[in-house]
């Protein structure tokens, strides 16, 4: 297995036309996406890095894949913003790993995900082409939208090389709260009813605890109003959805990183819906997790992937490794679609990124 | 079309289903765009899922070209009837299937009504966030087709972001499905929501939606501003995008489009060069800080006057307004073009002026409502198709407008798409390699390009008017302006 | 006619707001599809009789008017058509006989109520009888009622705040006596002076409904003749004559008496409108809580644009309770002749009607037009408990008299 790490997008043309397999690393932090594929070249963009155009007033920043997401996200909080899909900060994740896997943080509850803040990206294809899909202002409806087919597309279609996302303004001050309740049924109710309440959460993560289960539920917004509008939310749950107990938390980046207690043994992520999470819980028998984005993601830390595929498949849902030595980074249901596969047959024919 | 695709139609509908004679096709000749027209070869009206799996394949199998239409509200002439071809109207699939609140989805057929979903979702506090200025008559599934924006989508982002899950038939007959109720919706894989969402029609048609409701913001602060000078109103716009407030609308009317409103909706706007409309959602007492915040910013940016929605009703009546803008102009002009074109939000004042000296140049009016927190621009050049070469000039300038977008590093489209309006335009923006890959990937999805042939792509079977003289299928009368 | 059809640039927003349209789904029943039929039958390019069964489908309810951003005037368009159409226009024998039966019966109270009574004999026979003459036959009740008749002035009580003439209209007076009857005492007891010409009778707007322009004009002229100038206002309590008589512009433009007609069609007012501006004297109201629901008259809601003032005077009575109802802009169905001419998509819509009235489960049901009133009444019959359908005049008059 050769080794390259491009300094340009000419480079990685050049490696995709020369080599019959090319699998493509950002850092490599994502350990289970690099596991299985022996006698591929490697295409390391770690070198590619570095922030293109960042306006402010546009609320728009282009910037090259290989770009760590903390270097990303420490230019925008220079200037009050952010990315409010919440890039998962791992030590070393590119912002291009970040969409290739679709991983968003726990903040994604407040609006939305990779696939809702990218506008556009450049890419190198199977076939070495360089190209650019989508735009660049914050609206554009011309031509098919394959920046956002890139989101999740784990580097079997095409290299990004470059990204513009949509960026917010970000808010001055956060509270947060833990919310506990006894069994899942009570913290899902309190989950159904802030759904459809007028509350507006920077982000709701449901924890299992040793006694029951726990709403971490985060405001975020102006200093003054705060104290105010964490009073009404606190009554208002009091009122409506019974908690035990509700306790304010010293806001920290790590109480809403979700990944922070997770540490060792293999990471997956889980899509589901919140009335998935019951069936879910009943076929995991006990793994590390945390369901965040209000019960819309599951991270699972466990041992036993094999346990957990066989328990994804029962229930219809998709895995996806992060970390971990797995056959394949995919587990559960397949992710084959007819309508991915041709657009495969265009960008990668010859199935270089396998 | 040929005796033997006509009688497979016939297996599959009823005679009152299935249009055949002038007097049914005609009034199905265009959509909102009426420069276009061309009269289809029928008109199917299904009513399931099935007949239009069995439509399409059938369309397939006789090479048969179709073009799937719900309201015919598309401004870019994106649901024109391709000349002989078949024209799927899907308006009677309109059931909501499903709704759960607890979960925030709906789950909905694709002649659903954009309103009737957030009226579904009423009563459980809950709404569909897109709001284009037709929704109270276009469907879902043409927002799927053109990914409709509307005033709202600075913040919550237009109808692909509002998509959680799929079921479609591809323009070959396969049917498959996508996404799921998460709001991850894809969630791992690539996003075949997002590639399908915009595809104006070209790689198939949506049977079966899944949508994320929001909940209703707990209070609207709905502002009007007036200004004497149109980049005033401009210069606002950056001012509030400076101060890091995030409103879940910014709109801008210029004088004339201010006019064509008030004569149809009596919103009564301020007589003014310009007016800007804002509005700030959410919890009442953020809201509340955010608002004392705006009018300081507005006061400072020399607004002369400046009224605040008191009641729900005077928020829907300024907003009528906005939204049959468009609409409202046929009072002023027997005809219109309506442009759609994105700028840098900073530079949208450069824009403006450009398009003020277009209009000199050209000795046209001009009216500009757009949405201005993203710097997309609606240009409506008004015109007398009566007159001789009177749309070839609108047309004219209507390109250059465009042009001036694309120099200015925007797009010729925010979410109106591309349809048989800008066609000629994508080579503007993509270079012919992307323009062919595109084509590739259609292609590979509709090996006999049937599905909405003629739109998007430049050239092909049924090339873009030319903006001089008549185009050869004008000359051949298949298709015509009016 | 061209510049109502220029005006329309194709937008589709009148789409929702059209009944036939949401009932039938196809273009071509809907404002937007018919407008493109009538200008292609106007420049040849499609013959009238093609496109003539779209175009009667039309409920001419009004309600894609305030739906049209671009002020496209569709009744304007819709009666110049009609009238243009109706000359040229040869009719299946049976319509024809239909049609002529609505021409020489429904505008005279009289030659009505004869034909009412032979109806009543067909009525028995109506299950042997083609569709439309049944549909026409069911509006009639079994028996007609017993005629109203009032005094030619009916003083003001108290205070006299108005004067005005009540039109006494065509096919209410022998359906209906007892609204006018109740119109003209509820004002009496609002200080208003009602004359009641005894001269004065159908405006003509049926007439014009079905194209028959020559006699809508004759049949006006008698109104303009009977009903004195000195008064504040002409008051009709159909929702059809206040809407038709706004169109007596276009009905009598180039005639000599043109002005008058103008004249005669600005004073004009409906009864709910009227009382609204003079202001309502507090009425006793019920004893017990009254569940209303209020079905607004197509001509009524979009013609007149008369939303808020019928509500307000029935939220101004004692212990009565209004309660909306879903797509209450939806007409029911009436539609002048409609129900005559189209009786199976009437009865769809009346359906649908009842079932949102049903739906709130009220005590009784009001609106402000006779048609409306016969098509409630008919569609909620096979009700178990049909709650009982009266115009808005009779039930303010049981508020004020605090009869039940």
């Amino acid at each position: 297995m050769s080794v390259n790490a491009p300094r340009s997008v000419t480079e990685l043309q050049a490696i995709v036309r020369d080599n019959e397999r090319v699998h493509v690393v950002g850092n490599g932090s994502k350990t289970a996406l690099h596991n299985a594929h022996d006698g591929a070249a490697s295409a390391e963009l770690s070198g590619m890095t570095g922030i293109i155009e960042y306006q402010p007033s546009e609320y728009t920043v282009t910037l090259r894949a290989g770009t760590p997401v903390r270097d990303l996200a420490a230019a925008l909080s220079q200037q009050g913003q952010y990315l409010p899909c919440d890039p998962l900060m791992g030590a070393s994740a590119t912002i291009g790993g970040t969409v290739a896997c679709n991983l968003a943080g726990s903040r994604r509850y407040r609006y939305g995900g990779v696939r809702d803040f990218i506008l556009g990206a450049e890419v190198v294809d199977g076939l070495g082409r360089a190209f650019r899909v989508g735009g660049k202002v914050v609206k554009n409806a011309a031509g098919f939208d394959l920046s956002k087919f890139l989101v999740g597309s784990l580097g079997r279609y095409a290299i990004m090389t470059e990204l513009t996302f949509k960026v917010f303004p970000d808010a001055p001050s956060f509270r947060s709260l833990r919310l506990d309740y006894g069994p899942l049924e009570e913290a899902l109710r309190a989950v159904y009813f802030i759904n459809q309440s007028a509350f507006e959460l920077d982000a709701l993560d449901l924890i299992p605890g040793a006694r029951g289960w726990s709403l971490l539920a985060r405001l975020a917004g102006y200093d003054e109003t705060l104290p105010q509008r964490v009073e009404r939310f606190s009554s208002a749950m009091a009122r409506e959805t019974a908690p035990l107990d509700i306790e304010e938390l010293a806001d920290s980046g790590s109480l809403w990183n979700p990944l922070a207690d997770l540490a060792g043994g293999c990471l997956v992520k889980v899509a589901l819906s919140p009335k998935q999470i019951p069936a879910f819980e009943a076929a995991l028998a006990g793994a590390r997790r945390r369901y965040s984005v209000g019960g819309n993601v599951a991270w699972v830390a466990t041992d036993e992937v094999d346990a957990l595929d066989a328990a994804l498949q029962k229930l219809a849902l998709t895995g996806l490794c992060l970390r971990g030595a797995v056959k394949s980074a995919v587990i559960g249901e397949p992710i084959d679609n007819v309508l991915a596969q041709r657009v495969k047959q265009v960008l990668d024919p010859y199935n270089k990124f396998m | 079309m040929n005796r033997a695709f006509f009688a497979a139609l016939e297996s599959i509908y009823p005679p009152q289903r299935l249009l055949t004679r002038d007097v049914e096709l005609l009034p199905y000749e265009s959509d909102a765009l009426t420069a276009f027209s061309a009269k289809p070869g029928a008109v199917v009206l299904p009513v399931n899922e099935a007949e239009i799996v069995d439509t399409v394949r059938l369309c397939h199998d006789h090479a048969v070209p179709f073009v799937a239409r719900g309201s015919g509200t598309s401004l870019s002439g994106g649901s024109l009837p391709i000349p002989e071809g078949l024209t799927i109207g899907l308006n009677r699939l309109n059931r909501i299937k499903k709704l759960d609140p607890q979960q925030r989805i709906a789950v909905v057929e694709p002649g659903v009504i954009n309103l009737s979903i957030s009226e579904a979702a009423q009563p459980y506090g809950l709404y569909y966030a897109p709001d284009p200025s037709s929704q109270s008559i276009c469907t879902i599934g043409g927002n799927i087709a053109f990914n409709s924006g509307g005033a709202h989508c600075l913040k919550y982002g237009m109808t692909s972001n509002h998509v959680l899950g799929m079921k479609v038939v591809l323009a070959d007959g396969t049917v498959t499905k996508f996404g799921s109720e998460s709001v991850e919706g894809v969630g791992i894989g690539p996003d075949l929501i997002g590639l399908f969402v915009g595809s104006e029609g070209l790689f198939g048609i949506a049977l079966e939606i899944t949508v994320r409701l929001m909940p209703q913001p707990e209070v609207y602060r709905t502002v009007l501003a007036a200004y004497d000078d149109l980049g005033r109103a401009g210069d606002a716009v950056s001012m509030v995008v400076a101060s890091g407030l995030l409103p879940g609308a910014m709109e801008i009317m210029d004088r004339l489009a201010i006019e064509a409103a008030e004569a149809s909706v009596k919103a009564g706007y301020p007589d003014a060069e310009a007016l800007l409309i804002v509005e700030l959602e959410g919890e009442s007492i953020q809201v509340n800080t955010e608002f004392e915040r705006l009018q300081g910013i507005i006061q400072q940016s020399g607004a002369f006057e400046l009224r605040v929605a008191e009641s729900e009703a005077e928020r829907t009546r300024i907003w009528k307004g906005r939204k049959g803008a468009f609409s409202a102009v046929g009072r002023l002009s027997p005809d219109y073009i309506v442009q759609d074109g994105v700028v840098p939000r900073s530079r949208l004042g450069e824009a403006l002026l450009a398009i003020n000296a277009l209009k000199v140049k050209y000795g046209l009016e001009v009216a500009n409502v757009f949405h201005a927190g993203d710097g997309n621009l609606h240009p409506l050049i008004l015109y007398d198709g009566r007159a001789v070469g009177a749309l070839e000039k609108a047309e004219a300038l209507a390109g250059e407008i465009l042009a001036l977008c694309i120099n200015l590093g925007g797009s010729i489209t925010g979410e109106h798409g591309v349809g048989m309006e800008k066609r000629d335009y994508l080579p503007a923006m993509f270079s012919e390699e992307e323009i062919d890959i595109m084509q590739a990937l259609r292609r590979s999805i509709d090996p006999r390009e049937i599905a909405n042939r003629g739109k998007m792509f430049p050239g092909g079977e049924a090339p873009a008017l030319k903006l001089q003289g008549l185009h050869p299928l004008e000359k051949a009368g298949v298709i015509s302006r009016e | 006619m061209a510049t109502a059809i220029e005006k329309c640039v194709h937008c589709g927003f009148c789409l929702a707001a059209c009944p036939t349209y949401s009932l039938l789904g196809e273009e071509m029943d809907s404002p937007r599809g018919r407008i493109y039929l009538m200008k292609n039958v106007l420049e040849d390019k499609l013959a009238a009789e093609d496109a003539q069964p779209y175009i009667d489908r039309c409920l001419g309810c009004m309600a894609c008017v305030p739906a049209c951003p671009s002020g496209v005037e569709y009744g304007d368009l819709l009666v110049s058509y009609r009238a243009l159409q109706e000359a040229e226009r040869r009719r299946p024998p049976l319509d024809a006989m239909a049609r002529n039966l609505v021409i020489s019966t429904l505008p005279y109270p009289k030659r009505f109520r004869l034909a009412a009574q032979a109806g009543k004999l067909g009525k028995a026979l109506s299950g042997a009888l083609p569709l439309p003459f049944a549909s026409m036959l069911n509006l009639l009740p079994d028996q007609l009622p017993a005629s109203r008749p009032m005094p030619p002035v009916l003083p003001a009580q108290g205070e006299r705040r108005g004067v005005v003439a009540l039109l006494p209209g065509c096919v209410q007076q022998a359906l209906a006596p007892e609204i006018n009857f109740a119109a003209a005492q509820v004002l009496a007891a609002n200080g208003v002076e009602v004359h009641n010409p005894p001269d004065a009778g159908c405006c003509g707007s049926i007439l014009l409904h079905v194209g028959a322009e020559q006699q809508a004009q004759e049949i006006a002229r008698r109104n303009f003749i009977a009903i004195p100038a000195d008064i504040d206002a002409i008051i009709t309590t159909a929702a059809g004559c206040g809407s038709g008589i706004k169109d007596y512009e276009l009905l009598f433009k180039g005639q000599p008496d043109a002005e008058r007609a103008i004249a005669f069609s600005r004073k004009v007012m409906d009864f709910s409108a009227y009382l609204s501006t003079v202001g309502m004297r507090a009425p006793a109201g019920f004893a017990s809580e009254r569940r209303v629901v209020y079905q607004d008259a197509c001509h009524l809601l979009h013609a007149q644009s008369l939303h808020s003032e019928p509500r307000n005077l029935l939220n101004q009575i004692p212990n009565l309770r209004l309660l909306p109802i879903a797509d209450a802009g939806q007409c029911c169905g009436s539609a002048g002749t409609y129900n005559i001419d189209q009786p199976a998509l009437a009865a769809e819509l009346g359906r649908r009607k009842v079932e949102s009235i049903l739906a709130v489960q009220p005590d009784l049901v009001v609106s402000g037009n006779i048609g409306c009133i016969a098509q409630l009444r008919q569609q909620l019959q096979s009700q178990p408990k049909p709650p009982p359908v009266m115009h808005i005049a009779e039930l303010l008059w049981k508020a004020y008299t605090g009869s039940d």
